[in-house]
Parts: structure tokens; C-alpha cells; sequence
């Protein structure tokens, strides 16, 4: 269980962020889930500079990063799933 | 059923109550939401199976669950469309969103915009770093996912949100290391007659502050970020005080080690699809650019009305008692007659809708930025994100001559990337007009598409025919 969560008593279950394995609640995105577990570097921009999450509700596109082999997804709209690969996006990958 | 088809384009307080009387009065309703569930910013509803508890004040939960309750009660009359992207708007009119991975085209009889608004933040120096977000952000955050942003917060802004989010925080649990605010929370209480008709809202504001001051969570006004410090994520934050200019204080900075810095300087109104409809706008320094409306929510254009903050910040109690109006005048106008019940109900509307300007007028002040915080980022910090262009280059395009927003996108790239210019336009806009002395002239030109979207989405649109002379 995540360090900063209130446990609601949600299914919780596992997935992977650049080779680590996360803990997610059912219902949470996945930049939330990373949220949880200390980590709020997504990516970074083409420019070099490190990027997270900043506007929280989807319009900013900060937060987005590669998910199961496809670039650019947002990490705060979409909903984490067990088993599923999310890596840091570098660049214009 | 009777004829007529109404396109809402939002479901937030003034969405979800203008379809519920469009429907009322026998319209079709088309409800264009891009979220996962009806709500919008301040109603916003977390997936069922976290069981997220609610850290709002009990007549919020109530206001919300019993919205909620009505909108989902017409839900064979109201089709509500989730995770749409609504990407072009045109006079006709004609609206144009992205759902399930394809393209759909709408041609309604008329259309409400309740978009709402987002929110504002000046840049500084460090304020890209991972762990620097929206006030109201970190709130949906929590609100829809049972997070906190991080353990140690610091919270930052202007107007009421700022207070809000830190009773909130607090509340689920984490440290909140300041809450630095320009002017005082108890500066909003200057004027009784408008408190008294703002009760309610007065009401829920004295919970979160109870909250505030139980935790002496410690309140630094007039203090504002003027750097943000980390590697690859926020650090620290330096905290300086501004003065009646709204400059530095010399000797005034204090450094704040915090995993998050949640920041809120008001509202600018999502005006996109507006702009894009070609509607008459106007620009206050509270909404930024917006639909100017009569009171039934009436645009320059006979279809398109608008309603709740988009059309000028008023907060969600002014929002939901809009939408019932704006909801039952686009219905009279489309079926060419008033509906023959609810009209107690749009009284009463009217009534709510009156009371709460008058108490949403003194929180404006509270919501004034002073020109001095354009000056707090240096040349060097990044001002449109998306495109990674400095404040030297806005600065050195308006030397040139290029005085528009419009001219300094085209010379900078700010406000060409992935955000379409939400995150940056209020401040290349604010920036512009301090070089020129001049107040903002014109909105950013907003251009198809309105949201990115995958080439495959746009070609996967089924029924789209394109017309023989093309």
C-alpha cells in the first residue's frame, strides 16, 4: 500500500514503471498510482526539461508518457491496469 | 416526442442542470462530457470501486449527490456521452467531437457551452518541475483518486481555492507546510449584506478555515513562489513576500522543503469552441477571455448559448442555478414555445442566481493579481512549456514589434504544442500588455483541431460524407 494513500479497502494490484513494480488501487489512474509511491517525474521534454503531472485534470498534457509501447498517452487520464508497462518518456520518443 | 436536438458541451453544475431542463421541456439532448463521469471540476465522481471517501464539507456532498441524482433520473431522456473530445465548433451550428476512437459530427439546433474554466498560475523560475501543480489539480487528484499528491504540501494563491485545498489535504492526511495566500481569508469578509447573501458558500468557507486553524497550518500573507528548486522533482520552494506593487520585498525570502507546490491565481475561461463559433467575447482580468451573454445565456449567435463560469467566473452555486435558465431558454427558443411546467422552478433559479453574484462580487477582490508577479520569472524561465520558449523571446518578439498574441505565437511557437496555448496565453497576454500599456486586443485564434487527437481517429468517421464540389 502506498505510503501516502487512505486505504478505502479498493482491489489493489501490480504494475511496471521503468522496471519497478508499482502498487495501484482499482479506479485510480496511472498518475496517481505513481503519485503514491513517490514518483513524479513522467518524462522528460524534448528540451531536457523533467515533467509531471501540473494541470491534474487532462487539458496541460505534461504528464504524458509511454504505456504499454505506445507514446504520448496521459498518464492522469488514464486508468492503471494489472500487468501494464509504463516507462518515462524521454524526448520525442 | 417533440422535435428539437440541444447539444451541452460540459457536465459540470451548469451542464448537467441545463440538460436537465432542456430535457424537461422535451428536447433531445446530446451532453458532451470529457471525463469518465458526469461532474466537472467541482462535482468531479471517482471511479465506484476505490471507494474514495469525500473530504468536501457535508452540504457540498449534498448539492453534489442530489445533482448527480436528478441528471442520472433523466438519463433516458439525456444521452451523455463520456470521454469525449469535442475538437471543432462552427456557426450552423456545427460541432465535431472524438469518442470511442472515431470522429462524429453533430448538426443540433442549437448548442450551450459549459466548458468551465481552468485554472491560472504565473510562471517563475523552476515552476516546470515535477511536484509543482494546479491547486485545483491536487484537489481533483484526491478527489477522484484517493491520492495525495505527496506527503509535505505547500499551497499557494489567491481567492478562496487555496484555503479550500489546504483544509482538504489536511484533512486526507498530509502535511501542509504554509498556505500562502495574497490577501487574507479574512479579508472576503468585508461586506456583511453580501455574506449574508452567500450564507451557504460562508458556510462551507468556515468548515475548511476551522480545518486550517485547527491544524495552525502556517498562513503567510502576501506571499507568493518566487522559485521552485529539484533536480528531476520539486525539492524546495522559496516563499517572498510582495509589497503593495506587488515587488519582491527585499530580505523577505524563506525556503520551504516540500514534495508538492499546489498553486491557484484564479480562473481563465475555457473560450475555445466560442472563440471558434464565432461569438461575441470579451476579456475581464477574472475569466480571461468569454462568451458575452444576456441573462438566459443568449451568445451573438441565436443558437449557441452559454452558461455557468465559461461565460465569466461566478463559482458553481451561480453555475447550476444558470444552467436551469440558459437550459429552458434554448428549449423555448428550439420548440418556438415556453415549457408550460417548471416555470416556479426558474423563479426560484433566478432568485439563486441574484443572491450569489451579489456575494460572489466581494470575493473578486480577493482574486486581483498585481501586475508585479509578471515580473517575478527571470528572461531564462520557460513561459509555454509545451514548446519550451523563455520569457527572453515573448520579451524580444514584442521589441520587435509583434504585439498580439497572435504575433508572438507565430514568431515563438508559444501556445502551438500539445496544450493548444492553455497553459501559457493569460501570461504571454499579461505580458503583452504590460510592454505595451495596452489591455489584451484580441484571444488567441483557435484553430481545428481543438484537442490532440490520432490521425486514425479522425479518419475513422463513420457517416461523414464529403460534399461532390470537393
Amino acid at each position: 500500500m502506498g505510503e501516502y494513500s487512505t486505504d478505502a479497502g479498493a482491489e489493489t494490484f501490480q504494475f511496471e514503471f521503468d522496471g519497478q513494480n508499482i502498487s495501484a488501487q482499482a479506479g485510480q489512474s496511472v498518475a496517481a498510482a505513481l503519485m503514491q509511491a513517490g514518483h513524479r517525474c513522467l518524462r522528460i521534454d524534448e528540451f531536457g526539461t523533467p515533467k509531471g503531472a501540473f494541470c491534474g485534470i487532462g487539458f496541460c498534457w505534461e504528464c504524458r508518457c509511454v504505456i504499454d509501447g505506445v507514446s504520448n498517452e496521459r498518464a492522469c487520464m488514464t486508468p492503471a491496469r494489472p500487468g501494464m508497462v509504463v516507462q518515462r518518456q524521454m524526448g520525442l520518443e | 416526442m417533440m422535435g428539437g436536438h440541444v447539444v451541452i458541451v460540459g457536465a459540470g453544475p451548469a451542464g448537467m442542470s441545463a440538460a436537465i431542463s432542456v430535457a424537461e421541456a422535451g428536447c433531445r439532448v446530446t451532453v458532451l462530457d470529457e471525463a469518465a463521469r458526469p461532474g466537472g471540476q467541482i462535482f468531479r465522481q471517482a471511479a465506484p470501486e476505490l471507494k474514495a471517501p469525500s473530504y468536501a464539507t457535508e452540504a457540498e456532498q449534498r448539492r453534489k449527490a442530489a445533482l448527480l441524482a436528478d441528471f442520472a433520473s433523466l438519463g433516458k431522456a439525456i444521452t451523455y456521452v463520456a470521454q469525449a473530445q469535442v475538437i471543432s465548433a462552427f456557426a450552423g451550428p456545427e460541432i465535431q467531437y472524438v469518442a470511442d476512437d472515431a470522429t462524429h459530427t453533430l448538426n443540433p439546433d442549437a448548442v450551450i457551452l459549459a466548458t468551465g474554466v481552468r485554472e491560472k498560475l504565473f510562471p517563475f523560475e523552476g515552476w516546470t518541475l515535477p511536484g509543482v501543480l494546479g491547486a485545483g489539480g491536487a484537489q481533483s487528484i484526491l478527489k477522484a483518486q484517493n491520492v495525495l499528491p505527496g506527503k509535505r504540501i505547500v499551497i499557494a494563491g489567491a481567492g478562496p481555492l487555496p484555503m479550500v485545498v489546504a483544509a482538504q489535504m489536511t484533512r486526507a492526511g498530509a502535511d501542509v507546510l504554509a498556505l500562502a495566500q495574497l490577501h487574507h481569508v479574512l479579508s472576503m469578509g468585508s461586506n456583511p449584506l453580501a455574506l449574508l447573501a452567500g450564507r451557504a458558500s460562508v458556510l462551507e468557507g468556515l468548515g475548511y478555515l476551522s480545518t486550517v486553524l485547527r491544524a495552525r497550518i502556517p498562513q503567510l500573507t502576501g506571499y507568493v513562489p518566487i522559485r521552485a528548486e529539484g533536480d528531476t522533482q520539486l525539492k524546495s520552494v522559496v516563499l517572498a513576500k510582495l509589497d503593495a506593487q506587488g515587488q519582491v520585498i527585499g530580505g523577505s525570502q524563506r525556503r520551504v522543503e516540500t514534495d508538492v507546490l499546489a498553486l491557484n491565481y484564479g480562473f481563465v475561461a475555457n473560450a475555445e469552441l466560442a472563440t471558434m463559433m464565432g461569438v461575441d467575447l470579451r476579456f475581464d482580468e477574472f475569466s480571461g477571455w468569454h462568451p458575452v451573454i444576456d441573462d438566459e445565456g443568449r451568445t451573438s449567435d441565436p443558437s449557441v448559448f452559454a452558461c455557468g463560469d465559461t461565460a465569466g467566473l461566478r463559482g458553481s452555486y451561480v453555475a447550476q442555478a444558470e444552467g436551469h435558465i440558459v437550459g429552458a431558454a434554448a428549449a423555448e427558443q428550439v420548440l418556438g414555445q415556453a415549457a408550460k411546467t417548471g416555470q416556479n422552478s426558474l423563479v426560484q433559479a433566478r432568485k439563486a442566481r441574484a443572491q450569489q453574484l451579489k456575494f460572489q462580487s466581494t470575493l473578486r477582490h480577493t482574486l486581483k493579481l498585481p501586475d508585479g508577479v509578471w515580473g517575478i520569472s527571470t528572461p531564462d524561465t520557460i513561459i509555454c512549456r509545451c514548446e519550451g520558449v523563455r520569457k527572453a523571446e515573448i520579451l524580444g518578439a514584442l521589441e520587435h514589434g509583434h504585439r498580439s498574441v497572435n504575433a508572438i505565437k507565430r514568431n515563438t511557437r508559444c501556445g502551438m504544442g500539445w496544450c493548444n496555448g492553455r497553459s501559457c496565453l493569460h501570461s504571454v497576454s499579461a505580458l503583452a500588455s504590460q510592454a505595451t500599456g495596452e489591455p489584451p486586443q484580441t484571444p488567441m485564434t483557435p484553430r481545428p483541431v481543438a484537442r490532440p487527437v490520432t490521425l486514425g481517429e479522425l479518419a475513422n468517421a463513420p457517416g461523414y460524407e464529403v460534399p461532390d464540389d470537393h
